[in-house]
């Protein structure tokens, strides 16, 4: 069954580059671990040197105990078997060719005979579903085919262990689907100590139960999915906004990578409030943020889709229970963060009885209104009554869509007029 | 199994076919002597027959001329085929031929200096010029191997390009023995596009034990040749021992080039194509394509040397006819599977 492989204190370089830094962790039979981080991290070198390919410069890898450098080729390839990353084969092998590669490490074998050898090559390829092209050129099967074919191979290899290079790396959605889900058989059901290396951090968190994150060669994060995956440690490997939350369906956190930080800001930041809890101003929401400005929200009930992008971005809001017509005391608590703002977005959002007296007192503020003609009227008259009189106030201008104001903000459209008459 | 059933069939079909086509260049010569007298002698010669009469020259030309080289023709054909199906197994390259690791280069620059000492002396059947030229084939191996190590691996790539730049300095040493011994000019370009006129028994003799041996050795391999075709990293991870794999294959495979180009000369480009057209016709897997390579190779060289002694009354050399038929071949057939062929 599964074996247990450790790393202590692994050092690797290339050349002079190191790519492995003192990187220590333990697969523990049957565990299936995902292994994350950006490129270059040194995830696939960790594969190299179990494979004895690169050879440590410090440390120990240790299989089942023993000292992974000891072992020959062969007895390595008894216990450990690599799916590899690259595996195109320009030669006219069949599938079934390949798969019975995998047997190669028990060629020396005493007293095996062909029939074995055919059954465990024929219930590899059953078990990925991939004996019924057992006799198609391998070069002509599809990406996903072709990496199912490979996991045979490392089948048929009876290892202890399974290590896998980025195995979805070149699969489109539901392949990768496929293979993760076989992956995961794997460990689940064979009990074989499973580690792959993913690019993709939401199938890492959804089918690996513990993940280990890498930079720089170094482990800098390791535990449950949802000890990993977190804004913190994400920030620390790409340098990008991400939002992390609760996947929809499976119990596990979901990334939603944002963009890339430019770290260019603007340098006339705004105060700018933004009345929503919709659905529809999570983007406008994500921009104003990102330009540098100061953003607020609210009032927002909870669960709705603009409030889980303010608080996956850490924008203050005003919040409502879910469902929950906005009381009193929140309706204040918004006005009292409108005061100061340089100006306020009414977002496009349908206005009802139980929202519009977030309009309630605008016009009293002094602060510019954008507001955005789509909003629609739930109310019987209440909203147009409540935009005249922020019009009779001199505070109200009108836009189609959010773009406009994203404009407006740049300085490329209608200029804001911002409050003590600042307007510049 | 009756897919091997059936694979067994067309290995010996095609071996009776080369066969027959080897009896054909045996009885094909510039001395026309009768079929009936030919087979007569052979069957005395092979059969212990009673040979009955038959004429002492005709009887000298077909066993002490004609059938030792056509088998050593044969032996130099499949051997140098053998050796570049594996070595392009090892190598992954398309372009590896025996010759590749400059082996052909020092063997012509021993072979030069044999030439212009002109061979006094010798040593079991062999002149010195086979002599000199089997050590220097030995000796680039032993230095290329060795320039291209790499702690305890063997890199391929560095293998390649030293076999290609030590090959290059011996070729242009052989050019400086050449231009101060204008006299041997000729008869040193002669021996490097390689003949087999003038071979007898004893080379075959020579050359046949180290053959088998070679053969044997890479045949033994077949199946991490073929894991080999993986890559070299996948190939470890399937658990072969790849440099071993890779010194077993150049020892073997030296050898036998050696000892062939130190009795033959250079003849280029057999080693080539065959196992390109092998592989081709029966596929990658080396269970079979070695054994294929050695016999549609030796067969092919046997049908070029008896043009070479045919075609024209002054011999021309077997190595101009194995490239002129060859390469335009080789590139039909390119053009035909519209791939690369390796």
């Amino acid at each position: 069954m599964g074996g247990r492989l450790e790393f202590c204190g692994v050092s690797a370089s290339y050349g002079e580059t190191q790519v492995l830094s003192d990187f220590s962790m333990t697969l523990e039979p049957g565990d299936l671990t995902g292994l994350i981080g950006a490129n270059g991290a040194g995830k696939s070198t960790l594969i190299r040197c179990v494979s004895g390919l690169l050879p440590l410069t410090s440390g120990r890898i240790l299989l089942d105990g023993e000292d992974n450098a000891g072992f020959r080729p062969a007895a390595r390839a008894r216990k450990v078997a690599v799916v590899p990353q690259n595996f195109n084969v320009e030669f006219d092998f069949t599938a079934e060719d390949i798969v019975t590669m995998g047997r190669n490490p028990y060629a020396g074998e005493k007293g095996k005979s062909a029939s074995r050898e055919r059954r465990i090559v024929r219930e590899a390829m059953e078990r990925t579903g991939t004996a019924g092209f057992a006799g198609r050129l391998f070069s002509q099967l599809s990406g996903g085919e072709k990496q199912r074919v490979i996991i045979a191979r490392a089948i048929a290899q009876e290892p202890e262990i399974i290590l896998l290079d980025e195995p979805t790396s070149a699969l489109d959605l539901s392949h990768q689907i496929e293979v993760m889900e076989l992956v995961r058989q794997l460990s689940a059901e064979e009990g074989l100590t499973v580690m792959a290396v993913l690019h993709d951090v939401n199938l890492a968190a959804r089918y690996c139960r513990r993940l280990v994150m890498m930079k720089g060669g170094k482990r800098i994060a390791e535990g449950s999915p949802r000890e990993v995956v977190t804004r913190k440690n994400l920030n620390q490997i790409y340098n990008m906004k991400v939002i992390v939350r609760e996947h929809p369906v499976f119990d596990c956190p979901e990334i939603l990578p944002i963009r890339v930080l430019s770290g260019a800001a603007t340098d006339r930041p705004l105060r700018i409030h933004v009345i929503c809890g919709g659905a529809g101003a999570g983007r406008v929401l994500e921009e104003l943020d990102e330009m540098g400005h100061d953003v607020s929200a609210g009032v927002l009930n909870q669960g709705s889709d603009d409030w889980a992008v303010c608080r996956a971005l850490g924008i203050p809001m005003s919040e409502e229970r879910p469902f929950t017509m906005i009381s009193e005391e929140k309706q204040r608590e918004n006005l009292e963060m409108m005061k100061d703002a340089d100006v306020i977005l009414v977002a496009d959002i349908p206005f009802g009885a139980a929202n519009i007296n977030n309009l309630q007192g605008l016009e009293e503020l002094g602060v510019p209104v954008v507001f955005h003609s789509h909003c629609q009227d739930f109310t019987g008259g209440g909203l147009a009554e409540r935009i005249s009189a922020i019009r009779r106030a001199g505070l109200l201008a009108e836009i189609g869509d959010h773009d406009e104001f994203l404009a407006m903000v740049r300085g490329d459209g209608p200029e804001i007029r911002k409050k003590d008459g600042k307007s510049e | 199994m009756s897919k091997e059933g059936r694979k067994k069939g067309i290995v010996a079909l095609a071996a009776a076919g080369c066969l027959i086509l080897i009896y054909i260049c045996t009885i094909t010569g510039i001395t026309s002597i009768p079929v009936g007298e030919i087979n007569r002698i052979l069957a005395s010669k092979l059969l212990g027959a009673g040979a009955g009469a038959v004429d002492a020259g005709s009887e000298a030309i077909i066993w002490k001329v004609r059938m030792p080289r056509v088998i050593l023709g044969f032996l130099a054909g499949g051997g140098l085929s053998v050796c570049g199906a594996a070595y392009q197994g090892i190598f992954r390259n398309p372009m590896a031929d025996p010759y590749i690791l400059g082996v052909s280069s020092g063997a012509a620059l021993g072979a030069s200096l044999g030439i212009i000492m002109h061979g006094s002396g010798g040593f079991a059947g062999l002149s010195l010029t086979a002599l000199l030229a089997f050590a220097g084939a030995f000796a680039t191996v032993f230095v290329v191997y060795h320039i291209s190590r790499r702690g305890r691996t063997v890199p391929v790539a560095s293998l390649l390009l030293s076999g290609i730049a030590v090959g290059q300095s011996l070729t242009a040493l052989m050019s400086l023995v050449m231009i101060f011994n204008v006299q041997s000019m000729n008869q040193i370009m002669f021996w490097t596009l390689g003949s087999l006129n003038g071979k007898g028994w004893p080379q075959v003799m020579l050359a046949a034990p180290w053959l088998a041996a070679g053969a044997a050795v890479l045949l033994s391999m077949r199946r991490e040749l073929d894991i080999m075709l993986m890559g070299e990293e996948t190939a470890t991870q399937l658990g072969v021992d790849t440099e071993r794999l890779k010194k077993k294959v150049l020892i073997s495979s030296s050898v036998i080039t050696a000892v062939l180009v130190s009795v033959t000369g250079i003849i280029g480009f057999v080693g080539l194509v065959v196992p390109h057209v092998v592989r081709l016709a029966v596929g990658p897997k080396h269970r079979i394509l070695l054994p294929f390579s050695l016999l549609f190779g030796g067969t092919f060289l046997v049908i070029c040397d008896t043009l070479a002694r045919s075609l024209s009354p002054s011999e021309i050399p077997v190595g101009i006819i194995t490239a002129a038929f060859g390469g335009p071949f080789f590139l039909y057939l390119l053009r035909r599977s519209g791939k690369a062929g390796g």
